[in-house]
Order: structure tokens, then C-alpha cells, then sequence
């Protein structure tokens, strides 16, 4: 994912807009809070069979190795000039083509209902064309949307995957970054996008079998999470904007075959839900590109008990993953305003 | 062929040039335009048009008015991107929504047809490209396209006792409720007698006093579930399932067009059988509005909506109260509202 926090932080420096300065009401904060509850509380429709639950991001997708073409440019200020419509456009297809491919792969395995949760920024999370996605699908567009990458996901799904993931902030993949954070760990144990959103899931017995990607996205997540999912080698990464890339109906036909694999084992129980011991100690660290607002924003937040524990550094305490997941919701939102 | 004369009526309503003039030279500055409002478009337009229309509308068979907005189509989420054209400060994506848009309403031409409808009647809801957004060529030969603005009473211009059933695709819900990119017209909240309308409402309202039942209605599930409220047990076909003002969980367009064919024919079929009544609300109607707040803040729009012929003070800064025995009186009361909020 490339989080709309960052998109969004140019716009914290902008002066606020007539009207916007005062602070809300209590009536309207209840107002907020009731929806934001109404949101969290939705599923996505109920369909019968094997459930599965696609998060398809764009930075380890098969061929792209350029921010140009992952950014549609219309995110923000600090975007406009990143991207290539032309290039996002081409590169839109090529995923939704990818997508279509686990589907069919885990179609042939089995698995009967397809939730495809847009899992990259680009656009405001609206990347995969509707009209080209596998008609079976149900597909989560927009933003903001609850626990941005798990929108939706509970019990009734058999299994998660991920698709054209990107590696963690700080390590030498291509386009690697982490929602809103430098530095992002649990208990200790870093982790990536994938590995957070596994610890969401895997609180609602949902397990990980299927993660696309560079080389050292798939060797960090293996660490993170454990083995026990299908790989995919998309490319490999040289540089942060350079990889060694396959020829993209191949990286369609590993998905294929790497999807019904992953099906086949989660029907047989050989995959775990990744879980961590309780309570969560979670200590991360906001971006240092980030202009000083927004740390002292996060600091402000009253929804959440958080300790302060350096210049940027926050940690919050919690049994429940899904309360860490609100919370990068909300430091997204607080970015956002 | 039938559609040929009712094209020759609508480029001869007087009032669009002047009207256009205006906004092309857009100036900004005041002092601004304090031209009645009825001067431009009101009562008598909308008899005009409705009398027109007549003209087009068979007597015979059934004939199905389908209006087509934007904001409840299938997969769309986001304003901004998806619902105006690049001369509008939008995007080139909303090209293919247009497209969304003809195929929804061809779906539902397909379905009613296969019912035993004979007429269909499309006309034009959502204001982004200035009412013209379905695609003419690709629109079901058959149909009847009433597109472009200003034309009277937005969604149900020319809406005349001949019609049998209403029809609505691209639906979003009410203003306040928990829809993507919903909002109604110019107003926070508009009631009838008590009774929240969302636009689709607001429609059902003037047809119903024709006798024309609201019979289908798409868009997501906050719309699908606000309207069945609001109107009874119509068909409704849920397209996506909302996450926030600008995030949903889509369904495949295909399985979308499949939907609204199926629900198109059972509409017209339980219409048929008389199963689908129109809406109907205890005379005299005592309408309450309150406008958008960013209207309310303008001086200008306020004491303007205030002066209107028959509006009450509703109590409230930026809420009206307007009491009347005719539907149609309302409707000419929102497109000079509607007039007037849009005014430079």
C-alpha cells in the first residue's frame, strides 16, 4: 500500500479552509463516532463455499519497478508530479490481470466466493478496473474504508492472500515503505504491511496462503509470519526503482498455480493463522519526512491510550489486533485533516 | 423516428441561451444575478415539457421512465475521480462510467421489455456533465433520451399521466445517510408532511400524484434500504455495500447488469398486476426544507429561497416550511431553488 498518509501530509501545511478552524461539537463528535461504528460494524455480502480474500497492492506486482507506475497522480500535492498516467493506466490492467489469476487458480482448487480488497493507494484505492475483474469477484474500492486492507474480512473467509506485496520500510526492495512508519513492531518482532494485517486476520482464526512479491519482501514475510504460505517471486529487486521482472503472463501462471496450492492447503489445515502472545506492545515510529503537525496530532489522539516514548515514537498496549488496526486508520485520518 | 420531434421541442425552449451566455463568460463578480427565477424556468417550462413528452408517450402498451443518475452505479466510489468530466475539474476515468451508466439503463430496458413494456423513456439525473451522460449510440435504439440542463424538475422532466412505471438506476442515498457520495438536491433535509424524501422520494412524490408508482430503484445498500422505507415494498437492486462516503464493496458490473435485468421484469411484471402502488400522501403537503449548510451561510441564497413565492420561515436559519395541494408545485419550488443555489 502506499498510504494516503503520506499523500495526504502535504496538506496539513496548507492553511485550513474557512469554516474548518473550530473544533467539533460534542453532538457532532458523537455524530462521527456513531458512523465510524455504523462502518466498522459492515460485512461485505455473505456468499456460499470456500471463501477467499485478495489483497492486491501494486509495488510487488510483476513488472513494476517505477512510482510513475503505481500513482495516478491525483492523491495529493506531493503526487502529482510522480506519476505517468499513461504508464498507472497500462499498469491498472496488468493488475486486475494478476488478480484474475489467483482467483482462477484458487477457482480450480476449489474455492468458491472471491473478495478482492484494493489494497494500494494509487487513485484513492480504485486500481483494478471493475469491468475487466473476474465477474465472480466482489471488489472493496475507495477511501477511507475500515482497517484499510482487511476491509471487511471476519471468520467466514478460508483464507487471505496477497498479491504484488512490497517490502518493509527500510529494507532494500523495490518501493519498500510501511503504511505511515519508519519503524513498526509488535512485541518486538517487526513488521511489514503483510505481517500486521496477517495479525488482524489471524485474531479472527483467517490464515495467510498466498504472498506475491519481490525477493526480499518474500524472505522478510517468511521471518515474520512463518512459511507456511505459497510464494511468488515476481521479480527481483536491484535497486529501489530497479528488479530483474519475468515476462507477465508467467508471473500469471505461477499465481495461477501458486493460488490453487495455496487453496489446496488451507483446505487440508497445513496453514497456522499467524498469532503473537497478548497483550500487544506496539512501538512505532511516524515517518521522519513527516512535517511536525502530525506527531503532534497522533499525540492528541484520545480515542486510543498512547505513551509517547521518543520524538516520534508511540506505544500503544492492546489485547485486541483489531484496535491496532483502527488505530492506523486513524493516524491516516488524522494525516488526512 | 418518434424521438426526432421531441429533440426539434427541446432545442426550442427559450431560456438555456441566455442562461449559458452567463456561465461561459463567468465573471464572478457582483452584483449578482437577481432575475426571478421564473423567469427562466419554472411553472410554465415544465408544463411545457410535460405537454411535449405527451406528445411521444403511446397510449397504448406500457411505457417505463427510467432515470439515470450516477453516484449508485456499479463500483463507483469516489466524486472527484469517477463522477465529473475533465472540463468539470474531474478525471478521464469518468469516460467509462458513462459507459456504466448506458449499460445499466440498457440492462434495465432489456428486463422491462421482456416483461411486456413497450416504451422506455430515459431521462437524464445526474448533473456532473451537465445532464449528458449516457451515451447516445449506445443506448438502446428503442429509447426515448431526454438529456442536457436547464431543463424543469431536473429528474422527472416531462413526466406525464401516459407513463406507467418509474424506474431509477445509479441511485445514491439520502443527504445525511451513511451512502457513498450521498447528499438530495440543495438541501440537508426535505420532508413531506413529515416523511424524509431522498431524491428518489422526492420523484416517486411527483409521479405519484400522476398515479405513477416508483417501481425499481439501484444503488447501495444504504439507498436500497432508505427507499424501501420511504416507499414501500418496491424492487431495489443493492450494487455495492458501503464502507464510507467513499469506499464500498462492489459487485461485478456484469453480475450487476444480470441483477437489474431480472428485477426490471419482475418490476414490471408486479406493476402489471397491480402489486406496485404509487405513492401517495395526505393533501394539503406541508414541506419542510433546511438547505445545505454551505448554502445557509450565504446571505444571498437565504433571503432569495426565502422570497420565493409561498415559502414560509421554517424555524430554523436556512430551514422553510411551503405548504401546497400539488406535487407539481413542489417540484417547481426545487427547480427554482435549485436555480437559484446555482446561480453565479
Amino acid at each position: 500500500m502506499r498510504t494516503p498518509a503520506l499523500i495526504l501530509a502535504a496538506l496539513v501545511a496548507a492553511p485550513p479552509l474557512a469554516g474548518q478552524g473550530q473544533a467539533p461539537s460534542p453532538a457532532q463528535q458523537a455524530a462521527v463516532r456513531a458512523r465510524q461504528e455504523l462502518f466498522r460494524a459492515k460485512r461485505v455480502p455473505r456468499e456460499a463455499g470456500f471463501r477467499v480474500f485478495i489483497v492486491p497492492d501494486m509495488e510487488g506486482m510483476g513488472s513494476a519497478v517505477d512510482i510513475h507506475e503505481v500513482i495516478a497522480g491525483n492523491e495529493g500535492e506531493r503526487y502529482r508530479t510522480l506519476t505517468s498516467p499513461d504508464y498507472w493506466d497500462r499498469f491498472r490492467l496488468l493488475l486486475t490481470k494478476e488478480v484474475n489469476a489467483t482467483i482462477a487458480g484458487a477457482r480450480t482448487a476449489g474455492a468458491r466466493s472471491f473478495v478482492v480488497n484494493e489494497g494500494h493507494g494509487g487513485n484513492m484505492f480504485a486500481n483494478v478496473l471493475p469491468w475487466d475483474l473476474d465477474t465472480a469477484a466482489i471488489l472493496v474500492r475507495g477511501f477511507p474504508k475500515p482497517l484499510v486492507m482487511v476491509t471487511g474480512i471476519d471468520s467466514t473467509f478460508g483464507t487471505l492472500m496477497f498479491t504484488g506485496a512490497h517490502a518493509n520500510a527500510g529494507s532494500p526492495g523495490v518501493m519498500a515503505h510501511n503504511f505511515a512508519f519508519d519503524s513498526f513492531t509488535v512485541n518486538g518482532k517487526k513488521l511489514n504491511e503483510v505481517g500486521i494485517n496477517a495479525l488482524i486476520a489471524g485474531e479472527m482464526g483467517v490464515s495467510v496462503s498466498l504472498v506475491s512479491g519481490d525477493d526480499v519482501l518474500l524472505a522478510e514475510t517468511r521471518e515474520m509470519i512463518g512459511g507456511d504460505f505459497v510464494p511468488v517471486l515476481t521479480k527481483r529487486a536491484v535497486g529501489r526503482m530497479a528488479a530483474i521482472t519475468y515476462s507477465p503472463a508467467r508471473v500469471r501462471s505461477m499465481l495461477r498455480t501458486a493460488a490453487a496450492e495455496a487453496v489446496r492447503r488451507e483446505m487440508r489445515g497445513q496453514i497456522r493463522p499467524f498469532t503473537m502472545a497478548r497483550p500487544y506492545r506496539v512501538d512505532f515510529t511516524l515517518r521522519a519526512s513527516y512535517p511536525d503537525s502530525v506527531v503532534t496530532a497522533v499525540a492528541g489522539l484520545t480515542d486510543f491510550k498512547l505513551e509517547q516514548t521518543g520524538a516520534r515514537s508511540f506505544r500503544l498496549v492492546t489485547d485486541s489486533a483489531r484496535e491496532m488496526g483502527y488505530l492506523l486508520d486513524t493516524i491516516e485520518q488524522v494525516v488526512l485533516r | 423516428m418518434r424521438a426526432l420531434p421531441l429533440a426539434a421541442a427541446l432545442t426550442i425552449l427559450p431560456m438555456p441561451l441566455a442562461a449559458q451566455g452567463q456561465a461561459a463568460a463567468a465573471p464572478p463578480a457582483p452584483p449578482r444575478d437577481t432575475t426571478p427565477p421564473g423567469a427562466y424556468f419554472g411553472v410554465t417550462e415544465y408544463r411545457l415539457a410535460r405537454e411535449k413528452l405527451t406528445l411521444d408517450t403511446d397510449t397504448r402498451g406500457f411505457t417505463v421512465y427510467i432515470i439515470g443518475d450516477m453516484e449508485g452505479l456499479a463500483s463507483v466510489v469516489r466524486n472527484a475521480t469517477e463522477m465529473r468530466p475533465v472540463d468539470r475539474g474531474g478525471t478521464p476515468q469518468h469516460e467509462r462510467f458513462r459507459q456504466e451508466l448506458t449499460d445499466e439503463v440498457n440492462a434495465v430496458i432489456a428486463g422491462a421489455r421482456a416483461a411486456g413494456a413497450t416504451q422506455f423513456i430515459v431521462n437524464e439525473g445526474h448533473g456532473g456533465t451537465l445532464f449528458r451522460n449516457v451515451l447516445p449510440d449506445e443506448l438502446d435504439p428503442a429509447a426515448i433520451l431526454i438529456r442536457g440542463y436547464p431543463k424543469p424538475i431536473v429528474m422527472s422532466t416531462g413526466l406525464n399521466p401516459r407513463v406507467d412505471a418509474m424506474m431509477i438506476v445509479g441511485a445514491h442515498a439520502n443527504a445525511g445517510s451513511p451512502g457513498v457520495i450521498s447528499h438530495s438536491f440543495a438541501f440537508d433535509s426535505f420532508t413531506v408532511n413529515g416523511r424524509q424524501l431522498n431524491e428518489t422520494g422526492i420523484a416517486a412524490f411527483i409521479g405519484g400524484e400522476m398515479g405513477i408508482p416508483m417501481i425499481l430503484a439501484a444503488g447501495d445498500d444504504a439507498l436500497t434500504s432508505e427507499t424501501r422505507e420511504m416507499l414501500g415494498p418496491l424492487e431495489t437492486v443493492t450494487v455495492k455495500t458501503v464502507f464510507s462516503g467513499s469506499a464500498a464493496a462492489a459487485l461485478s458490473p456484469a453480475r450487476v447488469h444480470g441483477l437489474l435485468r431480472a428485477a426490471a421484469a419482475r418490476a414490471v411484471r408486479r406493476a402489471r398486476a397491480g402489486q406496485l402502488r404509487p405513492l401517495v400522501l395526505e393533501k394539503p403537503y406541508h414541506v419542510r426544507l433546511c438547505l445545505r449548510r454551505g448554502y445557509v451561510r450565504d446571505d444571498w441564497i437565504r433571503t432569495t429561497v426565502g422570497r420565493l413565492p409561498g415559502v414560509a420561515d421554517g424555524g430554523s436559519p436556512g430551514c422553510f416550511a411551503y405548504t401546497t395541494s400539488s406535487a407539481e408545485e413542489v417540484g417547481n419550488l426545487l427547480n427554482e431553488i435549485e436555480w437559484t443555489v446555482l446561480k453565479p
